[in-house]
């Protein structure tokens, strides 16, 4: 292309508006390394001071017990989407379904639809099962309103598997499960692969519910953990300390992101090209 | 292989709708709790219904303690392990009488030959003959019926049905939510600040900054691209509660601003509270850069789909880069935008973790809206009486403009290309 435009301005531009996001993010991870003077911008000195919490729990409490409670809610979490919505989305795919139009439109709706207002029906339903205040309830309510999205983006991959492996299969006597086990889900694996880093994510960075429908359980979430921190006003706003767990807490995020980067991007936003 | 997935959508999809539509129209809250109540009668319940009009005397019935010696009296007496010779003589000289204060009924037991010496004992066992409506919680309606029938013999029968009615101290079915919400000046003010927060957001940011970013990036070279890329997709996958923690830390007292405001002279204060005016303006870029990160990522992959050669063959005719923009590029992304405006105002309507974890609402209510105080009124506030039927009132709105949404989206979509029958019949 001519270069019939100056580009210098506009760059400019551009890095005045991300100047915010640049600020927090650069003093995010340059505060967990330093300290400043009171009142002062810039830190004066480097210590590893802020980083002393992944040994000593005395001052904040165990930050490995909520990791692991973390773990174990974004891992079962990650395991029941993927299951689930692999079957569903191949029968919603590839079946012929009584009503299958129905739940298409159904699934797609509440793909769409913003789950979080139903959080207060939630909150009722598992006040009536009695799973209320347990970590069970958490991770079935996360895991189901996570589905839609999930059968929406698996339906998305088998569609474009072509129909002609699965009739070779067919035609050589295989039934349709074993056609699918063996022959359809290598096919899909790219889709499973982001599927799962896509809810493990979620599950990890989930804050609402943990909070509100398990406020007593005994498993404390590593979100909820960050939170009580600041809410506790014993530690004075020690915003380093905070920005170092707060690292540690994203760092798997990062990770995963990093390894995956092009996979999600495929599906982000709920894999809708408009 | 479709049955797992429709149990948990059912549990927790369409359970929890239709419990929000049915509590919608109840009163239920903390005091009735969840599921069903009892019956009490509290001298608050009657000085309420004294003031629609239940006649004094009725009224005084009620509050009247009664004894009564009869045999559950007599029963309950030996069950408490009262003197025998006592519960003998209650038995054989009081059965059948009935008092109408506790001084007469304590006098004529102190009459009686073995009545114990201490007064505290009298009047213990003076207790364990007293029949009272008030205060007392009755399982079942007919329970409290018939203890109000003792009570007020006299007492015509729609009075008594509207004591009782008054008594149920769970949740019953009423219409009054709405009329409330619809009533009340509050609501006029959250649905405006609601309006305002959400077009706001939207046009500034999830539209118009991401557009800005997607077509400016388009530019760019490679190299620059991705760095900006990566930059604004940052706020999109940093877990909530440090992304909250980094705006505190951006704009409280002691945090990068106001020390930076400091430093120049400028008026330096909590911004994300501390004042109207910079409480929205926080609020909305906080989610704003969140949002921007969706449109970028959307208007970028269709910008990628527009044939070079129309850009090519305006640049031989000599348009400028605006005019590149505005004739060829801003046309083309009608159906992107349109995408991301539906998307992103069911977003923004219905979201409220980020507001909640960093203005609250505040300073005072100003920056409220419908979704917050939805929650707030449901399941999250300080006073400790959680309003779940005036909650679900509020949720009740938002699911109904979430599901016309949908629909909305639905057809954007073009359903019917996505539904093409399976080609192997079993």
């Amino acid at each position: 292309m001519t270069r019939n435009f100056a580009t210098l301005p506009l760059l400019l531009l551009l890095i005045v508006i991300s100047l915010p996001l640049t600020v927090m993010y650069g003093f995010l991870i340059l505060d967990t390394f330093t300290d400043a003077p009171p009142g002062e911008l810039w830190p004066d000195r480097f210590t590893l001071e802020h980083w002393r919490f992944l040994f000593d729990g005395g001052e904040i409490g165990n930050v490995w017990a909520a990791a692991g409670n973390s773990l174990i809610l974004a891992g079962s979490m990650t395991v029941i989407v993927l299951t689930v919505s692999t079957t569903g989305a191949y029968a919603l795919s590839r079946l012929n379904l009584p009503f299958r139009r129905f739940f298409l439109a159904g699934v797609l709706v509440m793909h769409a639809f913003p789950s979080v207002t139903l959080l207060i029906g939630v909150f009722f339903v598992l006040n009536l099962t009695g799973l209320y205040n347990s970590m069970i309830g958490v991770i079935l309510v996360k895991s189901s309103l996570m589905l839609p999205f999930g059968i929406w983006i698996m339906k998305g991959f088998y569609d474009a598997v072509p129909w002609e492996i699965e009739m070779a299969g067919v035609q050589d006597g295989a039934s349709r499960f074993t056609v699918w086990r063996r022959l359809i889900l290598p096919q899909v694996k790219p889709g499973l692969v982001a599927l799962s880093v896509f809810s493990f994510l979620d599950g990890w960075g989930e804050y609402l519910l943990p909070r509100i429908l398990a406020p007593g359980s005994d498993m404390e979430v590593l979100s909820v953990f960050l939170n009580e921190l600041i809410a506790a006003d014993q530690l004075g706003f020690n915003f380093n300390l905070f920005k170092s767990v707060g690292v540690f807490y994203t760092l798997p995020v990062v990770l995963l992101y990093v390894i995956f980067q092009h996979r999600l991007m495929n599906i982000f936003g709920g894999g809708t090209k408009g | 292989m479709l049955s797992p997935a429709l149990i948990l959508l059912a549990c927790f999809y369409f359970a929890p709708v239709a419990l929000t539509t049915a509590f919608a129209f109840t009163d239920m809250s903390t005091a009735t709790g969840i599921g069903t109540g009892a019956y009490v009668i509290t001298p608050n319940t009657l000085r309420g219904l004294q003031d629609e009009g239940l006649p004094e005397d009725v009224a005084a019935q009620v509050m009247a303690e009664t004894y009564i010696v009869d045999r559950a009296g007599l029963d309950a007496a030996v069950a408490a392990g009262m003197d025998e010779g006592f519960v003998a003589d209650i038995s054989a000289r009081l059965t059948g009488r009935a008092y109408d204060s506790a001084r007469d009924f304590i006098r004529a037991l102190r009459e009686l030959p073995n009545a114990p010496r201490s007064p505290r004992a009298i009047t213990a066992a003076a207790e364990i003959f007293g029949r009272s409506a008030l205060n007392r919680r009755f399982e079942t309606r007919e329970e409290l019926a018939e203890a109000l029938a003792i009570a007020t013999p006299e007492g015509a029968i729609e009075t008594r049905e509207q004591l009782l009615d008054a008594s149920y101290t769970g949740a019953v079915f009423t219409t009054e939510n709405f009329r409330r919400l619809a009533t009340q000046r509050e609501t006029g003010r959250v649905l405006l600040n609601t309006l305002f927060y959400v077009s706001a957001t939207l046009a500034i940011f999830n539209v118009g900054l991401a557009l800005f970013l997607a077509i400016t990036l388009f530019y760019l070279p490679k190299g620059l691209m991705g760095v900006f890329g990566t930059l604004w997709l940052l706020p999109r996958i940093t877990p909530l509660v440090l992304y909250a923690i980094l705006w505190k830390w951006f704009t409280w007292e002691g945090g990068f601003l106001p020390i930076l405001a400091e430093q120049v002279g400028l008026p330096s204060f909590n911004y994300m509270k501390g004042s109207v005016v910079t409480a929205w303006i926080t609020m909305i870029s906080l989610n704003g850069f969140i949002g921007a990160s969706f449109g970028l990522i959307l208007f970028s992959g269709a910008l990628r789909t527009i044939p070079m050669q129309q850009l090519w063959a305006s640049e031989v005719d000599g348009a400028t880069r605006w005019q590149q923009v505005r004739r060829i590029i801003l046309p083309q992304m009608r159906w992107p935008i349109l995408f991301v405006t539906t998307y992103q105002t069911m977003s923004l309507l219905a979201s409220y973790a980020e507001i909640w974890l960093t203005t609250n609402g505040g300073p005072g209510r100003t920056t409220t809206v419908w979704a917050l105080e939805a929650f707030r009124t449901a399941l999250f506030n300080y006073s400790g009486n959680l309003e779940y039927g005036l909650g679900s009132a509020m949720a009740l709105m938002l699911v109904i403009v979430g599901f016309a949404l949908s629909l909305v989206y639905l057809r954007l979509f073009r359903f019917d290309e996505l539904v093409t029958r399976p080609r192997i019949e079993f």
